[in-house]
């Protein structure tokens, strides 16, 4: 592990702590870490604070450079940040404060089914879907597009999907944005991101992406759960993903790109990597339109990518997933930036909050969210590794108040992919969670050494922190019983 | 196969390597083939060079070294994906602060193992260092 970072947290309360304004010549605000105590030692442990803290530099940011508890450091911005700027003051857009993989998020999807009622044949879905689901590193799809219809994809995001038969208006409204950012430009787009983009419509991907059979273990608001439709011993389905060749591409277009906007607008940051440009400049529009093209992508992508499950559940006991209930309960995105309005000091301010390895939790009442959950709080879908849980939560009107309406994304790294290759046995893993009830079928055994549960925090912690803190509230718990890995 | 010549850096999520080389241009060189053997294995029943080598000319101009370096290796990612091919040698024709040329040499994708899939470069703790004894370089890759 790297050295412990020593820089200053002022406690705040039990589950808040704050790098004051003061620690680095250049930071325009303070920087917030959601933590309890134990977590916050992992959290000393990388260079995420000193990203936090970094990130308190861009121009026009507002209130605080904000951090969940499943913070690690990434690049330019750590994992697990949130930062809204205020386009009115110079506020920027940074492709670093979204990723590469622009619209990486999850979905869950509800069935009818108990686990006694299907235990004997999970692993006979896991192994339709792994043959039927498009997994692994630059994995192509069957669903193949035109330049036409991907232009097609770009603006119309889950919604295109639908019009082909992959999904109802229901999966849209229980998606967020609908499925699809409106101003989604395909000619900010360049030729190359269109080229890589082509043949991964409906994949999985590879790394941390996956797509699980879960079984509801715990409930937490049995009011919130009658709600969705949720009981214990429920299957559920969750899916990772996102917006594959065409998002890194358009990251890279753009970051190349805004190198030059820093001296171009006299922007002072610490780390290149942190490169962007005034949210109303021609170079953050051009990158903001085109943002939403691979958002849009990632829409379809994960639309596709469930109605692939739904026919491999269909395969496998040969009825309608209609009858099998396998409903959309809701689709979040974790890797973006959004134009939103918050109310600041008692006025209501559009802001571009990015959202890095975040997840948006708009409290109840909202207007951005569909009638049905409009009473509940909008969900939010934290998956969590392999060989432990995964949660349902909703958003509240705390989150709205403390962090722009955003909480955690999952569980967090803490070991490195390169020193879980080197320190734990691949074979050994598979057996250790078959013991568990986990089958695991991936391409390649070193994405299941890399994922490890080993290599996460306990997202049971990180949601602790979450809900004790008010930014979202649980609503239940998953395990898994089959993943499929990239 | 192709003797490791990087070492690994520890990252938390993604994956940094440390390269020397005698000079700037098999320095590029050496990066580049060391982001192609964290990406992929060449299937080990297939005889050396069992297929003809696809050749692709590369130009990338760029403001800084550190850009030039980022530029190249981003550029390399992409057309890998677009060309479907692992990229395995480079002859890199022309190294200055603004301005690279390059000939490199793919295979079909298709003879290679993948293991991991990287996004791509980033300035990140980016180092470019000449040294007594030659010029070594860290990067950090998105993974």
């Amino acid at each position: 592990m790297s050295d412990i970072w020593q820089g200053p947290l002022e406690k705040l309360n039990d589950y808040c702590w704050r790098i004051p304004k003061s620690y680095k010549p250049g930071m325009r605000v303070a920087g917030i870490i959601y933590a309890d105590e134990r977590l916050l030692k992992d959290i000393r442990q990388d260079k995420a604070p000193e990203q936090v803290a970094n990130v308190a530099f861009l121009p026009g940011i507002v209130n605080a450079s904000l951090a969940m508890p499943d913070i690690h450091w990434g690049y330019g911005f750590c994992i697990g940040g949130v930062a809204a700027t205020d386009p009115e003051e110079g506020g920027v857009i940074s492709p670093a404060g979204v990723g590469y993989d622009i619209n990486c998020g999850v979905r869950l999807i509800k069935t009818n089914f108990q686990y006694e009622e299907i235990k004997g044949r999970i692993k006979d879905l896991i192994y339709v879907l792994f043959s039927d689901v498009p997994s692994g590193v630059g994995s192509k799809g069957e669903i193949r597009v035109s330049e036409r219809e991907e232009r097609e994809i770009l603006v119309k995001g889950a919604k295109w999907a639908v019009e082909k038969g992959y999904g109802t208006e229901e999966d849209l409204e229980c998606t967020e944005e609908y499925g699809a950012m409106p101003g989604a430009d395909p000619l900010a787009v360049s030729q190359r991101a269109y080229e890589r983009g082509k043949a991964q419509s409906g994949t999985l991907g590879s790394g941390n992406h996956f797509l699980e059979i879960q079984v509801i273990d715990q409930i937490y608001d049995s009011k919130l759960c009658d709600e969705f439709g949720l009981t214990l011993g429920q299957i559920t389905i969750m899916i990772h993903s996102g917006s594959r060749g065409l998002g890194y591409q358009i990251c890279d277009d753009y970051t190349r790109n805004m190198i030059h906007c820093l001296s171009k607008y006299n922007i002072n940051v610490p780390d290149r990597q942190l490169s962007c440009a005034p949210v109303n400049s021609s170079e953050g529009k051009a990158y903001f339109s085109a943002m939403k093209c691979a958002a849009n992508y990632a829409w379809a992508n994960r639309q596709c990518l469930m109605y692939l499950t739904r026919r491999a559940f269909e395969k496998v006991f040969g009825i309608s997933w209609e009858k099998m209930g396998m409903k959309l309960i809701y689709d979040v995105a974790h890797n973006i930036a959004k134009l939103e309005k918050h109310i600041i000091n008692g006025k209501e301010k559009t802001l571009c909050v990015h959202r890095k390895g975040a997840t948006r939790a708009f409290g109840p009442g909202h207007p951005a969210l569909p009638p049905r959950y409009k009473k509940t709080g909008q969900p939010v879908i934290i998956p969590g590794d392999m060989g432990r849980n995964s949660y349902l939560l909703v958003g509240t009107q705390k989150a709205m108040e403390e962090t722009f309406g955003s909480t955690c994304h999952g569980a967090g790294r803490i070991k490195s992919r390169t020193a879980a290759t080197k320190s734990i046995d691949a074979d050994a893993l598979l057996r250790e969670l078959e013991s568990k009830g986990i089958i695991v079928k991936a391409s390649g055994k070193a994405t299941i050494v890399e994922e490890a549960p080993q290599a996460y925090k306990d997202v049971n912690e990180v949601v602790d922190v979450v809900h004790k803190a008010g930014i979202s509230k649980r609503v239940c718990r998953m395990r898994p019983l089959g993943v499929i890995k990239g | 196969m192709m003797k490791k010549n990087y070492e690994f850096l520890e990252h938390t999520a993604d994956i940094g390597i440390r390269v020397k080389a005698k000079d700037l241009k098999a320095l590029f060189k050496n990066i580049a083939l060391a982001m192609f053997d964290v990406m992929a294995k060449r299937n080990s029943d297939l005889s050396p060079q069992s297929s003809k080598l696809k050749k692709i000319i590369i130009k990338q101009r760029a403001g800084s070294l550190e850009e030039l370096l980022v530029n190249w290796l981003n550029e390399l990612l992409s057309l890998s994906a677009v060309k479907e091919s692992i990229f395995t040698d480079f002859n890199i024709t022309k190294l200055d602060n603004d301005n690279l040329e390059a000939e490199v040499f793919g295979e079909d994708i298709k003879n290679y193992k993948l293991n991991t899939e990287i996004k791509a470069a980033t300035y990140h703790q980016l180092k470019i260092e000449e040294k007594d004894t030659g010029w070594q370089a860290e990067i950090i890759f998105d993974v």
